[in-house]
């Protein structure tokens, strides 16, 4: 094939699954401004929706992918199902940040704004039109940006996502491209179509997401009219915000919005439900269900033991991110004099989602003792890494602008600089990338830890770990065996639901507590 | 020999001229202030006395010996205190005996000492965000001082505190350093506070801007205590105004 048909084949990939990417992205804002102001307008809708919210956007839902399938693509015929179902999914990636955006924009709104509104007799549409839509507008367009490079994850991890079932199975686009192209050792081509990934994930930010930014902020331009520093790296420094990889931050920011809503509400109202409440429900209704419905009571030890298998790649993975990206992170904040080169340089390499490398991590470790085990291993570490380094450097703002002098002035060195300022200064990032890179993590599993192209014409399993929760629910899909998949997302949720409540919400607290 | 020799320090960002052969010096026993209009390069060559810049041209000296890095005889307080706030007050103090090789008990017992000093008996052990401005700044002192440096650097040190505040840190400080057992024998102060350096400094540094360049080194030859009423003072505060605004 020449190179030329060749770029023409992943250009036409890319092409449809940005079609998918647009058409998530495009529901995800409809239903986020429809959530989002519906939630902020209505005390009691508030009440349901923004805990509910709260609990999903921590939740790895690409884990749900086997069943989202097993349910769409049993209603939908053929190709229609299956895009149905990664669409849905890549909604379920971007839509959450979405409405809690809108639901700050319109909570902030003055309240000038709204008598103005019913001065002037503004019916429902005039008020959305005119007040609600716009006021949320740039906060959209800033969590889009977010939206969009999260779901590229999902979308790759749904596009090579295959089990023995073809309808299980998406034919066109950028992920079963590389997959193919992959498996017949054809790794020149396979560069290329990464390389034409990165293209457009670097034109979309630029000629997509900067215009929209810079239309939907024209009426703030003096804010962002802050002196840029005359250094050389200005450009640089440009061009990586145009791409930068928005990293989630938004996890614990919930929190704090209603801490500042009790400020500002005299009367703070209870809530119907907590998040709280959610999970005490949910861990009730399992334990119920596993006592008493049999084919719970028969599986849930295998799914135990699975659960904590995967558990524990994932955080040996983590541990591993740690004790890489904490002393990187480390010399790009307060070492280094190319932090931003450094940082472009990264930024690219965080646009490609781990799992589109996985056909080729597959080939790249075969032979090696334990293979399976360490290619599953491998695509958690590249799953949760950027996350950690990107929120970690985000996290740069809180950080006393003068530690570094007052480090040199008073001459704190070697240890005593790590005990006493690098790594606190760092913790609550690591804590805010530590939650969503763990969750990216767990949201690789179902590729991770089983991946087959028999839907895509080789009829190979490709790599199959021993025992874990991601094998567990991809076989369970293949097999139908519908009562062993919810069986597995509950346990699966259960435990995230748990570890966020009692470690991370703690811990972060708790340095919030000091640090503020 | 002076203690300190600011000589013909220049500074440049990439082309743009920032300070214009700066010149100045400060002997032992001095208050000095560095007083010009905001934005004028006053806390940069502050912080190039300090080691913390390296001049483009010119050098600083310390008893003849020129400062490439932060000496420990060189010590600083910040405007904006520049605590870390997940350190408690005695643990921020105890930063400014980094370099010192005694024990860590030592230490906390020298620290404790030193925040009484300052007047923060009872908030040793609170974190520095449950305090108001004035005793945040009164932390940011302590650890200054507490290894007993010979020059102290002050930039904008009562500019974040409400005038009440300032006021009353301003005495206490100068008496400190006055006092007997105090190791301190030169402050240089950045300010732009007129009265503020009129009130404290036997030298006062004005500068001018675009570049920033020593317009006049003028002489304080007044009592002490000051009374900020007497005309001795005004007519002081009035040359100095004259000096920055013509």
């Amino acid at each position: 094939m020449g190179i030329l048909s060749l770029i023409g084949l992943l250009v036409f990939d890319t092409l449809a699954s940005w079609i998918r990417m647009f058409i998530a992205l495009g529901a995800s804002i409809l239903l986020g401004l429809g959530i989002g102001i519906y939630a902020a307008r209505r005390k009691t809708a508030e009440k349901v929706v923004i805990p509910i919210v709260d609990i999903l956007q921590t939740l790895p839902i690409l884990a749900f992918f086997p069943f989202v399938i097993y349910v769409i693509v049993a209603t939908l015929p053929g190709y229609i199902g299956i895009n149905a179902a990664v669409i849905f999914l890549i909604i379920t990636s971007m839509l959450w940040n979405i409405i809690f955006g809108v639901y700050e924009a319109v909570r902030t709104l003055p309240q000038e704004f709204l008598e103005l509104a019913a001065l002037y007799k503004l019916n429902k549409w005039k008020r959305l039109a005119k007040i609600y839509v716009p006021a949320s507008m740039p906060k959209v367009i800033d969590q889009s940006t977010l939206s969009f490079a999260i779901g590229l994850f999902y979308l790759v991890t749904s596009e090579i996502f295959s089990t023995a079932n073809s309808t299980y199975a998406v034919k066109y686009g950028i992920g079963v491209e590389l997959t193919k192209l992959a498996i017949s050792n054809n790794f020149a081509a396979y560069a290329i179509g990464i390389a034409v990934f990165i293209a457009f994930v670097v034109a979309t930010r630029l000629f997509f997401f900067a215009k929209l930014e810079k239309y939907y902020t024209r009426y703030n331009a003096p804010i962002r009219l802050k002196p840029l520093a005359q250094t050389r790296h200005r450009q640089y420094a440009a061009f990586a915000h145009a791409i930068v990889t928005h990293i989630p931050r938004i996890r614990f920011r919930t929190e704090n919005k209603q801490q500042i809503d009790r400020v500002y509400t005299p009367k703070p109202e209870k809530k119907i439900i907590s998040s709280k409440a959610i999970g005490y429900a949910l861990l009730s209704v399992t334990i119920l269900l596993i006592l008493f419905y049999r084919p719970f009571s028969a599986n849930e030890g295998t799914v135990l033991a699975s659960l904590a298998v995967s558990f524990a790649r994932v955080w040996l993975a983590f541990a591993l991110i740690t004790i890489i990206a904490v002393p990187l992170v480390v010399y790009l904040l307060f070492m280094s004099k190319h932090a931003s080169s450094y940082l472009l340089l990264f930024q690219i390499l965080a646009s490609i989602p781990a799992t589109i490398l996985l056909p080729i991590i597959v080939t790249a470790l075969k032979g090696l003792p334990m293979h399976d085990e360490l290619v599953a291993f491998t695509v958690y570490f590249l799953s949760g890494i950027w996350y950690v380094v990107f929120s970690t450097l985000a996290n740069k703002a809180y950080i006393p602008s003068n530690m570094l002098e007052v480090k040199r002035i008073f001459g704190v060195r070697g240890i005593e600089a790590w005990k006493k300022m690098y790594f606190y200064a760092i913790l609550p990032g690591l804590i805010t990338g530590a939650v969503t890179g763990i969750a990216a993590e767990w949201n690789a599993s179902i590729v991770a830890e089983y991946f087959t192209t028999s839907a895509i014409g080789s009829g190979a399993v490709i790599t199959s770990v021993g025992i874990g929760i991601g094998k567990l629910l991809d076989t369970s899909l293949d097999s139908g065996n519908l009562s062993l998949m919810l069986l597995g997302l509950l346990n699966l949720t259960i435990m995230i639901v748990i570890i966020n409540r009692f470690v991370w919400n703690r811990l972060y607290r708790k340095i919030e507590a000091i640090s503020k | 020999m002076n203690l300190l020799d600011v000589a013909g320090v220049s500074y440049f960002i990439g082309d743009l001229e920032i300070i214009k052969d700066a010149t100045f010096k400060a002997n032992d026993g001095e208050f000095v202030s560095l007083i010009g209009p905001s934005g004028c390069g006053k806390s940069t060559l502050l912080r190039i006395i300090a080691g913390l810049i390296r001049p483009t041209k010119g050098k600083v000296m310390y008893l003849g010996k020129e400062i490439v890095e932060p000496i420990p005889e060189i010590s600083f307080v910040f405007q904006d205190f520049a605590l870390l706030p997940w350190l408690n007050n005695v643990e921020n103090v105890e930063i400014g005996l980094s370099r010192s090789s005694i024990s860590e008990e030592e230490k906390r017992k020298k620290a404790l000492e030193i925040l009484r000093h300052v007047g923060l008996s009872g908030f040793e052990y609170a974190y520095p965000n449950a305090l108001s401005g004035g005793m945040k700044q009164r932390v940011g002192i302590a650890r200054a001082i507490v290894s007993e440096p010979k020059i102290l650097l002050m930039d904008e040190p009562f500019s974040s505190l409400d005038e009440l505040t300032a006021e009353a840190l301003r005495k206490d400080v100068y008496t400190m350093l006055k006092s007997k057992d105090n190791p301190v024998s030169s402050v240089i102060m950045v300010t732009h506070n007129v009265e503020e350096a009129v009130e404290l400094s036997d030298k006062i540094v004005v500068m001018a801007q675009k570049p920033s360049y020593v317009k006049k080194i003028l002489e304080v030859k007044m009592g002490r205590p000051r009374n900020k009423y007497s005309k001795e003072f005004r007519d002081y505060v009035n040359t100095v105004y004259k000096l920055l605004t013509t």
